[in-house]
């Protein structure tokens, strides 16, 4: 036996042929075009807990389930006949009065020299595991599904309660504007007058929180920062804003070096929260020793508006979340807000076509609105 | 879009008498390729492919139109109207046959004679009716191809491969057989066995051929006795050809059945 040349595997004699066939790891049916079982063997016969004798004249039709019946008649036939084969075709057989047993089927078509279909040959292997596998796939996509609308819908809602909260908001604060006003006129001493002016602060403050809130809202909810551009000189708003921080900030300087030539079609309102959320931030973070640096510019048609300071660069960890809503870098500091500036900033720079970029070195950091002068 | 473009209209034939092929459930318009060609001497021979099967224009699927049989028989006028055709010699197999039975309602003039290939009214048992199905049996049905994506994935991509003693077959291959979007498969599944047309056969003043299958279960032989009485005149022919798809299987008898009919 050792000697024996190995090259060339021994032919199967008869009852090997038989073995292989009758007690083959899946199920074989040879059939008539017309779907009868001229033969079937031990395996299949096994699992259905009958004979292989018990199939023959049966329709395969017959032992599928009734959904895979109706599917074998609409589709898997006339498939099998147009294309002549088909693959993997994920069935159920019909075990018992109410046991699947899922299997998937591949068949070919047998054909003569005239191309008549004469007959087909199946096999059936068991795939019960895998079936199951899928459906828990599948369950789990719908589920997973299910819980994104979910959240999504949460977070529409969210947005909504935000948005009337902040605006109902107002009116209490409007009413405690008012008081300290009238309190103002009569106001006994100077302790009083100063206690006052915080109350004031503390308002504006708030009132600022509160319009962050609902600009960020809105632009949440699909609407957008909503502005409305007019054509109208932008120095004098940029001077403004940068007198009303330097009179906030005693002991910062903000070095203006404006060449605005072009005409400007904008949201003086808009433009002048984001110039002033900007310069916000540079007296914030910037080094309290060098002055900020706020310059504008126009050239070929477009506006450039940038903010700079000295100081530690931004983190470049930091750089690509800068624009989200609620990024908060390493700000400590309760005063300083949702972290909405510049996300906002950043909506009113494309409500306007236009971008707001950031470069940071230990040289300066620099934030810079780009947009079309009109 | 035209409707020739978002149904892959084929038009052939020498004859000027149209007859149009139209599938059913579960296939394309290669389901007539063995009897249409036998036509084409004396009809001018249109087939289809209803939205999501074939070379349709999936784009075109609306769940709305398509909720109801009605919008697969708007789809059948569109067609004949868009090749402005009358007279259509109209043979649609299974769930077609009634999609052409309300194409025929509603706009008489553009039909001459129906051909149901393997019709049934309604699939689902009623009171002094047997549709073959229970209602529990149709739900098992949608449930099933609703989370069975691997029966119709590979029942729908060909095995191009597969065919390698059909040569002639290879450049249709390409193309693959019986193709359906299997989201729209599922639409279709649920239009077709819920669909209850009883009450619009008696209305069919049309000539009508019934052909019906030994043994089918998609549509019982009782179905077919049912749609003959209900519809006036008409003719009923038992094939001797079994299951659901004789235009497959026994071509030449339902070639013969139609040609003696036209």
């Amino acid at each position: 036996m050792s000697d024996a040349p190995t090259d060339a595997p021994t032919p199967l004699d008869r009852d090997e042929l038989e073995a292989l066939f009758e007690d083959a790891p899946c199920g074989y049916v040879v059939l008539t075009p017309d779907g009868r079982i001229t033969r079937a063997n031990r395996t299949l016969a096994g699992w259905l807990g009958t004979g292989p004798d018990a199939l023959s004249g049966q329709r395969l039709r017959d032992l599928l389930t009734l959904p895979g019946r109706i599917f074998y008649e609409t589709n898997f036939a006339p498939a099998l006949d147009l294309q002549g084969a088909l693959e993997e075709v994920a069935l159920d057989l019909a075990a018992g009065p109410s046991q699947k047993l899922p299997v998937l089927i591949s068949a070919r078509a047998l054909r003569d020299e005239q191309d008549r279909h004469t007959g087909t040959r199946m096999i059936l292997v068991r795939a019960a595991e895998r079936r199951n596998y899928e459906r828990d796939l599948q369950g789990r996509e719908a589920e997973a599904i299910q819980r994104l609308n979910d959240e999504k819908s949460t977070a529409v809602l969210r947005e909504q309660f935000i948005a009337v909260l902040g605006h109902d908001l107002r009116n209490p604060l409007a009413s405690i504007v008012g008081a300290t006003r009238m309190l103002r006129r009569e106001a006994a001493s100077d302790k009083t007058l100063r206690v006052l002016e915080m109350m004031e602060t503390s308002v504006h403050r708030m009132a600022d929180l509160i319009d962050d809130v609902m600009d960020f809202a809105r632009g949440r909810l699909g609407s957008g920062i909503a502005i409305q551009r007019r054509v109208a000189p932008l120095e004098p708003v940029l001077r403004q804003v940068a007198a009303e921080l330097e009179i906030a900030h005693p002991g910062r300087v903000i070095a203006c070096d404006l060449a605005v030539e072009d005409a400007i079609s904008f949201d003086e309102g808009r433009i002048a929260q984001l110039v002033s959320n900007l310069l916000g931030n540079a007296i914030a973070h910037g080094d309290p020793r060098s002055p900020i640096r706020l310059t504008a510019a126009t050239a070929d048609g477009r506006l450039t508006v940038s903010v700079g300071n000295a100081g530690d660069p931004i983190p470049p960890e930091a750089m690509d979340r800068l624009f989200q809503p609620f990024f908060r870098g390493e700000v400590r500091d309760s005063r300083h807000g949702l972290g909405l500036g510049l996300h906002i900033a950043s909506e009113i720079a494309r409500a306007h076509g236009g971008e707001l970029t950031v470069q940071s070195d230990p040289d300066e950091t620099r934030f810079t609105l780009a947009m079309p002068c009109r | 879009m035209t409707a020739i473009e978002r149904h892959n209209v084929r038009v052939r034939g020498a004859g000027d008498a149209p007859m149009m092929f139209a599938h059913g459930f579960g296939c394309d318009q290669h389901m007539w390729r063995f009897v249409a060609p036998a036509f084409e001497d004396d009809f001018r021979t249109v087939l289809f492919d209803f939205v999501g099967a074939g070379g349709s224009s999936l784009e075109a699927y609306d769940p709305e139109r398509y909720s109801r049989l009605s919008g697969y028989a708007d789809d059948v006028i569109d067609i004949i109207e868009a090749l402005g055709l009358t007279g259509v010699v109209f043979v649609g197999h299974s769930v077609s046959a009634m999609i052409g039975v309300l194409a025929a309602l509603k706009k008489p003039a553009l039909f001459s004679r129906l051909v149901l290939v393997g019709p049934s009214p309604r699939y689902i048992d009623d009171e002094g009716y047997v549709g073959g199905f229970t209602v529990d049996q149709i739900e098992e049905l949608l449930a099933f191809l609703g989370e069975n994506p691997m029966a119709w994935s590979q029942a729908m991509a060909p095995t191009i491969m597969g065919n390698p003693d059909r040569p002639e077959l290879g450049q249709e291959l390409t193309d693959s057989f019986c193709r359906m979007d299997p989201e729209i498969a599922k639409g279709f599944a649920r239009v077709t066995f819920t669909a209850d047309n009883r009450d619009d056969l008696a209305r069919i003043s049309h000539p009508t051929l019934i052909l019906q299958c030994s043994d089918d279960i998609i549509a019982p032989l009782a179905v077919g006795d049912f749609l003959r009485d209900q519809i006036a005149g008409s003719r009923l022919v038992v094939l001797k050809a079994t299951g659901h798809c004789p235009n497959l299987s026994a071509p030449e008898e339902v070639v013969e059945a139609i040609r003696d009919f036209v």
